[in-house]
Parts: C-alpha cells; structure tokens; sequence
C-alpha cells in the first residue's frame, strides 16, 4: 500500500485529538442540563478524531503519494522561520530599529544572495521610515534598545 | 424606507467629514497596493493593519478596513491581468481572459472593464445592503441561543459545502479553528483551558495573529523569491478606454455578475472566489462564442470582476446585521470592531447609528474614489510590481510583528503568529485550505455560549432546537446540505470544485 499524504495528514489529527482529550483530563464536562467547561472541547476532539480517520480512509482517491509531496521549498521556508524566531526573541530587547535592519539583512544577504551595500541601503531607509511613520504619524510607540 | 433613507443622509453627513473621507481614501490607496501585491491578501493586508487603526475611533477605523477590503479586490485585478498572477484567490479568473486581452494589446480596456465592473458591482451591493440589513437586524432581535447555535452550525456546514476543498478538510479545519477558540479562561465557569500556564493566553488566542500567521507568513514561506515573476505588461494612459464594442460585450456580464455575487457573498464561505468562478462559468454558457473564453473575451473579465465585489459587500450584510462573519474577512473586521468596543449584531444599527450608516454610506464614496484611483494610478500599480518580491518579502516581515505585536503589545502573539505561519505552510503542502480555521476561531465563544445557554434553557433537552421553529428551519437547511453533499460523493457526480481545478489546470 502506498503511504499517501492524506494519511499522514489523518493520522496527525487523530492524534491532535487523542491529545486534546488527553489534556482535558482536569475539565469538567458536566451534564447535558448544566455542560462544564469541557463539554465543548470534548465534542470537538472527538469530532477531529472521526474526521481524521474520514481523511485516512478516503486518503487513496482524494491525494497523491506522500513521497511526491514538493518540498523544494523547504530550506527557504526553514531559514525565514529560523531569522523571524530568532527577531521575536530579540524584538522587546533590542528595540524595533536593531531588530528590523538585523532581520532584513539577514534575509537580503543570507537568503537572496543580494548586494550587501544595496540591502543595506534599503534597509536603512525602509526601517527607518516605518519607525518615523508609526512613531510620529501614527503616535505609536515601538519597541526601544532596553539591555 | 423613509426612515432608511433619512439614515442614509445621516451617514452621508458622517462620511463626508473631512477626517473620514480622508480614512476611505486611505483605505482604499493600501487595499489596491495590497490587492496589487503578490503574497499579500486583503485577510493579512487588514490583520497587519489593524494596530493603525488604534488611534482612530470606531467609525473611522471600519470605514478604512473595509477601503483595505474592497480596494484589495479591486486592486486584486491588476496584477491578474498585467502579470497573469493573481494578486488574491477571488482573481485567478480574471487571469485567464484579463492576461489574454493584455497580451492583444488591450490591457487598458481590461484594467477600465475592471474597474468600472467593480465600481457597479460594489455601488448596488452598497444599495442592496442598505435596504436589507436593517429589516434582518430587526428580525434577529428575536433571536434566542437556540436560534444562534442553529445559525452558526448552518454557517459552517454551509462554508464546508461552499468551500473550495471537500467536506471533511473543511470540516477538519473548522474544528482546529473552534479547539483554538476555545483556549483561555471559560467565561461560565472561570476554569483555565489549554492555558499552559502562560498568563498571556487567558484571555485566549487572538485572530491577528492567527490570521497573519496562517495567510500573511504562510504564504512567504511557501513562496521562493524565485518562484515569482517579474514580467509586467505595462499600458499606456491613452490605452485605457474601451471601445464600444468592448463596452457592449461588457455591459450585461456586470449586471449578472453583480446580482450573482451578491447573492452569493450574502451566504457563508469563500463567497468573492465562489461567485467569481460561477460569474465566469455563467458567461461562458451563455456566450455566442465561448470559443472566445481563454482567449481574451470581455465578459471573462467583465463577470467576474463584477461578481467579487458584489460578494465582498454582500459578505457585509450578515456580518452587521447578525453579527455572523460569513468568512475569515468579515470575522477580522468583526475583531476589529470588537477591539474599538462595538459588538457588531442586531443592536448595531440602533445603538450605533452613526458607525452603521456612516460606514454603509463610506462604502459607497469608496466605491467612487477606487474608480477614481485604479485607472490614472495604473502606472503607479505597475511600477510597485516592478519591485523584485525578494525585497519585498522582509517588508512583509516586518509588517507581520509590528501588527502582531502592536494589537496586544505581547511577544506570545508574535510567536504565535510564527507557529501559525509553519502550520499555514505545512497546511498548504497537505492541500487544506486556512480560512475555516479562522472563522472557527472567530465563532467558537459565541458558539459554546449559545449552545450551552440553549441546554440550560431546556435542562438538557436537546429537542430546543427542533421545537423553535426558526432554529429548526435552519437546522433543516443544514441536514438538506449534508445530504446534497453526501449526493455527490457517494454519485461521484462533478461538482463545482473539480470544474474549477480544471480551470485553474487549464489556466496554467
């Protein structure tokens, strides 16, 4: 049997709601004349669950092989997650300004391969007219260097 | 009526202040940049602007988010039929005959059809939700938790059968949605849900993040600068007129898209995309020479066009006059209202008079300033696309955390908003399409509220919901579409999901 991508996407769900039941274990679902904070969730994740297995049992006429899914994409994709974490973490310390040259330098030039003067340039200036339009036209404030 | 149109100049009064006519220009200028923007759709374009708006008061901030919304629909065409990409999902059909005329020599007269399509469709979607919303928010005032619990189950069982994936990823993505909502603190009971201990997700999950995260970051993630074209066909201002054969060809195609889009944008779903493909598949059966279809035919553009921005002011009407977000869309509009301290519903229209007409009545100035705008801007529109995309992804970037962060000034939603970004990318690969996702979220409390409200009401008797006639109804629609859409599973008939992959196949 060929592993399709549907499978793999059922099988994800039915554990996301395996895990939702799971981790509802301290709500109370209550009765049906008075349903708890649980009662809810629960219908919800079993819901999930038979969808999930709907997917599953459907996966052969509904999606293609898993092997033939296109993840060319995948090292683009990976290195902008890994730049935009890495300015999440640094955004409230280093302030808008630092964190937003930082952050697009680091996308221009270590991504797109681009000139780093030329990326420099443009990041100065979008930067910066961003700062000055939010802080001053707009009256609202954005994260300072605060170490 | 009177008192309608007595309203209606009331808003006119309110419009036309300098301050607000100012936030519909606004509103309309960034809605065509972003609709004119690969990798930017109208949902993430209002997301991330929804912190500027903080400033505003109420009437102003509505008036420029739904400028952003139905300028991005305008805009939406213009990349569609210079670069053959459309610049938002409700646009691929335009791509196929917009680019063909183009390509002829005609992109001016295809830009002017467009916009003077959309500049119709959106006025008598403005006068359609001026006469009706009003009556269904008086009819809605009698609205009890059963009735809203059988109206929002309709809402989403209606969105899976309209949706442009099957049933169950519809379906699927809607339960992730309200699993989403429902984390926080439960407002009956006080118990912290899903919480993890960070205080921050007390009060929930917000639909900034998760709507920028899953369309705005997504979509970037899933886009490698090399993967987008640069190539645009520039027309000249003289080249902008049709000729009167193409206004004749042009002139019945607006008034069926029009009536089409707005029916459709009424109904919960991917209403713009759905009413586009239909106003194409409508014009195409209808055509003396469909041969012509695929090859630059007006009514191809002319349709279309029309048919989204009908359905972009239909999927207004629900929205104010229930309180139901018909999509993701309305359901962020509704989030920003929300945040400005108005619950949009039946009580809007009497307790908030002023932002009600006010907005109806910007709608319908906006309406003319995007006619204005589109057509002697075009060179503008033209050379932002000559922007190479992999300097303006990071801008994008950019954009995402300062309106992420900006709405709550807390670095959980920025990270919130990267999970969702991973899990929108991971989504597209799988084939599932984000926007139920949000509107799951955007309902889930109201959702739980009525339903439980409905089982206390009857001490947990289900049968409330089948002795109201009005929940009842409604919910009979829902089991009608259920077993229409078990019909065409179990038949294998076509339906108009796989006529529109063929499209979109046949198109690239």
């Amino acid at each position: 049997m060929t592993l399709r991508a549907d499978h793999v996407a059922g099988a994800a769900f039915v554990v996301f709601g395996v895990a939702i039941i799971a981790l509802s274990g301290n709500l109370p679902v209550g009765h049906l004349s008075m349903p708890g904070s649980g009662f809810l969730p629960m219908i919800v994740a079993v819901l999930t669950i038979v969808f999930g297995f709907a997917l599953i049992l459907r996966a052969s006429s509904e999606s293609g092989p898993f092997a033939e899914l296109d993840w060319t994409d995948g090292k683009h994709a990976l290195m902008v997650t890994a730049i935009t974490a890495a300015a999440t973490l640094l955004y409230e310390h280093l302030g808008f300004i630092v964190t937003m040259l930082l952050m697009m330098m680091a996308v221009l030039t270590g991504i797109e391969r681009r000139n780093p003067l030329r990326a420099g340039i443009y990041c100065i200036a979008i930067v910066g007219v961003t700062y000055l339009a939010f802080v001053y036209g707009l009256k609202t404030p954005l994260p300072e260097f605060s170490f | 009526m009177e008192t309608t149109l007595l309203s209606l100049a009331h808003g006119f009064a309110i419009a036309f202040q300098l301050h607000n006519l100012w936030y519909a220009f606004l509103g309309c200028l960034v809605g065509t940049l972003v609709g004119v923007l690969p990798g930017i759709g109208p949902l993430s374009g209002i997301s991330i602007l929804l912190p500027v708006t903080f400033g505003l008061d109420a009437t102003q901030a509505v008036i420029m988010l739904a400028g952003i919304y139905y300028g991005s629909q305008y805009g939406g065409s213009t990349t569609s039929i210079l670069m053959r990409i459309p610049g938002e999902a409700s646009s691929v059909m335009t791509c196929i005959d917009g680019n063909a005329m183009a390509k002829k020599g005609r992109a001016g007269a295809a830009l002017c059809i467009a916009a003077v399509g959309s500049w119709a469709a959106g006025t008598f979607g403005v006068i359609a939700l001026t006469v009706v919303a009003p009556p269904l928010a008086t009819i809605a005032l009698k609205f009890g938790p059963p009735e809203y619990t059988a109206l929002l189950v309709l809402g989403l069982i209606f969105l899976a059968y309209m949706s442009s994936s099957s049933l169950v990823r519809t379906l699927l993505m809607a339960c992730i949605g309200l699993m989403l909502g429902m984390i926080g603190i439960d407002n009956m009971t006080g118990h912290f849900r899903y919480s993890f201990d960070l205080i921050e997700l007390g009060d929930g999950i917000g639909i900034v993040p998760v709507a920028v995260g899953l369309f705005g970051l997504g979509e970037i993630l899933s886009t490698p600068s090399h993967k987008v074209t640069g190539e645009v066909i520039a027309p000249k201002f003289r080249e902008l007129w049709p000729s009167r054969k193409e206004w004749k060809e042009a002139f019945w195609p607006i008034g069926r898209g029009t009536l089409l889009g707005f029916i459709i944008g009424i109904i919960p779903g991917s209403a713009h995309i759905i009413s586009s493909f239909l106003s194409y598949a409508l014009e195409r059966r209808l055509s003396r020479h469909p041969e012509e279809f695929g090859k630059g035919a007006v009514a191809g553009v002319a349709g279309p066009e029309s048919a989204n921005n009908a359905a972009s002011t239909g999927a207004f009407v629900p929205m104010l006059a229930l309180g139901i977000p018909t999509g993701p869309i309305p359901a962020v509009l509704m989030g920003a209202l929300m945040v400005h301290g108005v619950s949009p519903g039946p009580q809007l229209v009497t307790e908030h008079a002023d932002i009600f007409w006010g907005f109806v009545a910007s709608m319908y100035v906006g309406n003319l300033m995007l006619l204005a705008l589109n057509l002697p801007l075009v060179s503008l529109f033209v050379t932002v696309l000559r922007i190479p995309y992999a300097y303006l992804y990071p801008l994008i970037i950019m954009f995402c955390i300062i309106g992420v962060y900006e709405v709550n000034h807390s670095i959980v939603d920025v990270w919130i908003m990267l999970i969702m970004g991973v899990l929108g990318y991971g989504l597209r690969k799988f084939s599932f399409d984000p926007a139920p996702l949000v509107l799951g979220l955007v309902i889930a409390p109201i959702f739980e509220q009525s339903l439980r409200q409905s089982l206390i009401m009857s001490n947990g008797n289900y049968f409330i919901f089948f002795n109201r006639p009005i929940s009842a109804g409604l919910l009979a629609v829902c089991i009608v579409l259920l077993c229409l859409s078990a019909a065409t599973f179990i038949l294998k008939r076509k339906d108009w999901r796989d006529s529109l992959a063929e499209a979109e196949a046949g198109d690239s």
